[in-house]
């Protein structure tokens, strides 16, 4: 049984009756057994997965209406809600959380018949870029486990990367799909904001935030979106993109196509080696007939403490929710008073939860906020401006996804303003709300390199027609695990 | 520049114990200190867009009912009321 075959791939053997979901699920769910206890991509694995995948099978059989997905095991961020699951946010404040109802996206891929192997790991309650601020304990990256996977959707890039799912879901608020997914080597899409439904995704920072396919190839990710996207009532900041099939037509090349080449980022601070593998896809890019030239975004510079402004200040009034006494852990009120009680609970936030939660009081209170949260809303908006200009003139945009190559576990956790600027080449799409890609591109010292490609809103057609363009170019060594 | 007070104040504010000054007060303070490179992006001028969603876009305001008790699943939820620490 071959585990590393595409989504797509995935479906078309079932459906040919080469293999059956059965088999393929268990031999997933092995391979979780044989690699987790070293990668910790997983924080609970769906027991029952090997039934579903039973009874998907005799409707495959009996000849039944069956999904798109046929049985694919795909895992999912645990942030997104699956009813009468735990969904811990990497939280010791969720740890027993039971979600009472499914998320939209689950929905929609229970109806198309995939099955949840498991919820995966990220850093608590999405924030950081590594996955060591989860609560759990850090994933490790399958292509040398000394190193961070990226995050915070680590668990979502891992499983994929080392084959214990098909497919997996994220969510990507500054770069949170695309991160990992360059750390990792494997597919990550941030969708144009408003694409996807994030009801029942755990509010982190609203105003930006996107979940997202992370897949073995761009024609996954795309078929992924086919799955997921569209209107949903219950998240009115959705889009009505027309049932857009995203997959016909992903072929049609991008020849003639102007590509505009950020200076701000591939500027100071760039690793020698992702520089040279940007280079090398845009000559790529060029040879297929697309138009490459330079363009500066001059508010880049002030992105990163934009970003980090108007994400803490929402995630300062989101998490004021968890005040223990709706959601929470096993912990009685009696002897408290009502402000030191909640002080306590919140005690069971990790650092950099806490952290951001005293940023997101300061930044936007009276007498600061139009130092802070006012002038990070004013750089959004001319960012904006400038990224839409921009589009004027290119049909995508092209940057390395991170600047640097992935970190040893530890190496950074000590130092958030450098970590807060591995984020410098991913904020942008998020606070623009544009849609980006990852596209694994290189392995530097066995680590990988992705390369992101940016289009205007709406174009998330034409940027996975891009992304497959380039990914055509590549063949990559297998991960090694 | 953000002062180790005013940290500890609005942390306060927050419900946030801060019990580890180089975890939190240090951390916070490099963070908030990053942020005065807002200074030098010269938006003053700049207006604030913000996103429009037009009404058509919501849903209809009416009562839909979900299948459970949602209030049972409260952490101190006590059969009529929801049990709060005591307000000074």
């Amino acid at each position: 049984m071959n585990l590393k075959i595409s989504a797509l791939e995935y479906v078309q053997e079932v459906q040919n009756g080469n293999i059956s979901a059965e088999d393929f699920v268990s031999k997933t769910l092995e391979q979780i057994q044989t690699v987790d206890d070293k990668l910790h991509a997983f924080l609970s694995v769906n027991e029952k997965a090997i039934e579903q995948a039973k009874l998907i099978d005799k409707k495959i059989k009996s000849g039944d209406k069956v999904g798109s997905c046929f049985g694919m095991p795909i895992s999912i961020k645990d942030n997104l809600c699956i009813k009468d699951n735990i969904t811990t946010c990497a939280s010791k404040m969720l740890e027993h959380f039971v979600a009472p109802y499914d998320a939209t996206v689950i929905t929609k891929l229970k109806q198309e018949d995939a099955i949840f192997v498991g919820k995966v790991n990220l850093d608590e309650f999405a924030m950081g870029l590594s996955t060591e601020f989860s609560a759990f304990g850090p994933s490790k990256n399958p292509w040398n486990t000394e190193y961070v996977p990226g995050g915070s959707s680590g668990g979502s890039a891992v499983s994929v990367s080392a084959f214990e799912c098909v497919a997996s879901l994220g969510s990507d608020t500054g770069g949170s799909v695309r991160n990992p997914a360059s750390f990792c080597s494997v597919v990550g899409y941030k969708p144009t904001y408003g694409l996807i439904s994030r009801y029942g995704l755990i509010s982190y920072a609203n105003s930006i935030e996107q979940i997202g396919p992370l897949t073995r190839t761009v024609k996954d990710s795309a078929f992924m979106l086919n799955l997921i996207s569209g209107l949903d009532a219950n998240d009115n900041t959705t889009i009505d993109n027309k049932n857009e099939d995203y997959l016909s037509g992903i072929d049609s090349g991008i020849e003639g196509k102007k590509i505009g080449i950020i200076t701000e980022m591939l500027g100071d601070g760039v690793d020698p080696s992702v520089l040279s593998a940007t280079k090398d896809a845009i000559s790529k890019l060029e040879s297929l007939g697309a138009i490459c030239e330079e363009i500066s975004i001059d508010m880049i510079k002030y992105s990163v403490a934009a970003y980090y402004t108007i994400t803490a200040t929402e995630a300062g009034s989101n998490l004021a929710r968890y005040d223990n006494l709706r959601y929470g852990y096993e912990f009685p009120v009696e002897g408290y008073e009502f402000n030191s009680y909640i002080s306590k609970a919140r005690q069971k936030f990790g650092p950099e939860v806490t952290r951001r939660m005293i940023i997101g009081g300061f930044v936007p209170s009276a007498g600061h906020a139009g130092k802070y949260f006012l002038k990070a809303m004013k750089v959004k908006s001319k960012l904006t401006k400038e990224i839409n200009e921009a589009f004027k003139k290119f049909d995508l945009l092209i940057a390395p996804t991170v600047p640097i190559l992935p970190f040893k576990i530890g190496e950074k956790i000590n130092d958030p303003v450098s970590l807060f600027l591995i984020d410098i080449n991913t904020v942008t799409a998020n606070l623009t709300g544009k849609p980006a890609v990852s596209i694994p591109y290189a392995i530097s010292n066995g680590l990988p390199i992705g390369i992101q490609l940016f289009a205007n809103s709406n174009q998330d057609k034409l940027l996975l027609q891009a992304a497959y363009a380039l990914e055509q170019t590549v063949k990559l060594p297998e991960v090694p695990i | 520049m953000v002062t180790e007070e005013e940290i500890t104040h609005v942390s306060k504010l927050m419900k946030i114990d801060v019990d580890d000054h180089t975890e939190y007060i240090d951390k916070v303070q490099a963070m908030i200190n990053y942020f005065d490179i807002l200074d030098s992006a010269g938006v003053e001028s700049e207006e604030i867009s913000m996103q429009e969603i037009p009404i058509s876009n919501l849903r209809e305001d009416e009562y839909i009912p979900f299948d459970e008790k949602l209030i049972e699943k409260l952490n101190n939820y006590k059969g009529t009321y929801v049990r709060a620490p005591k307000m000074s």
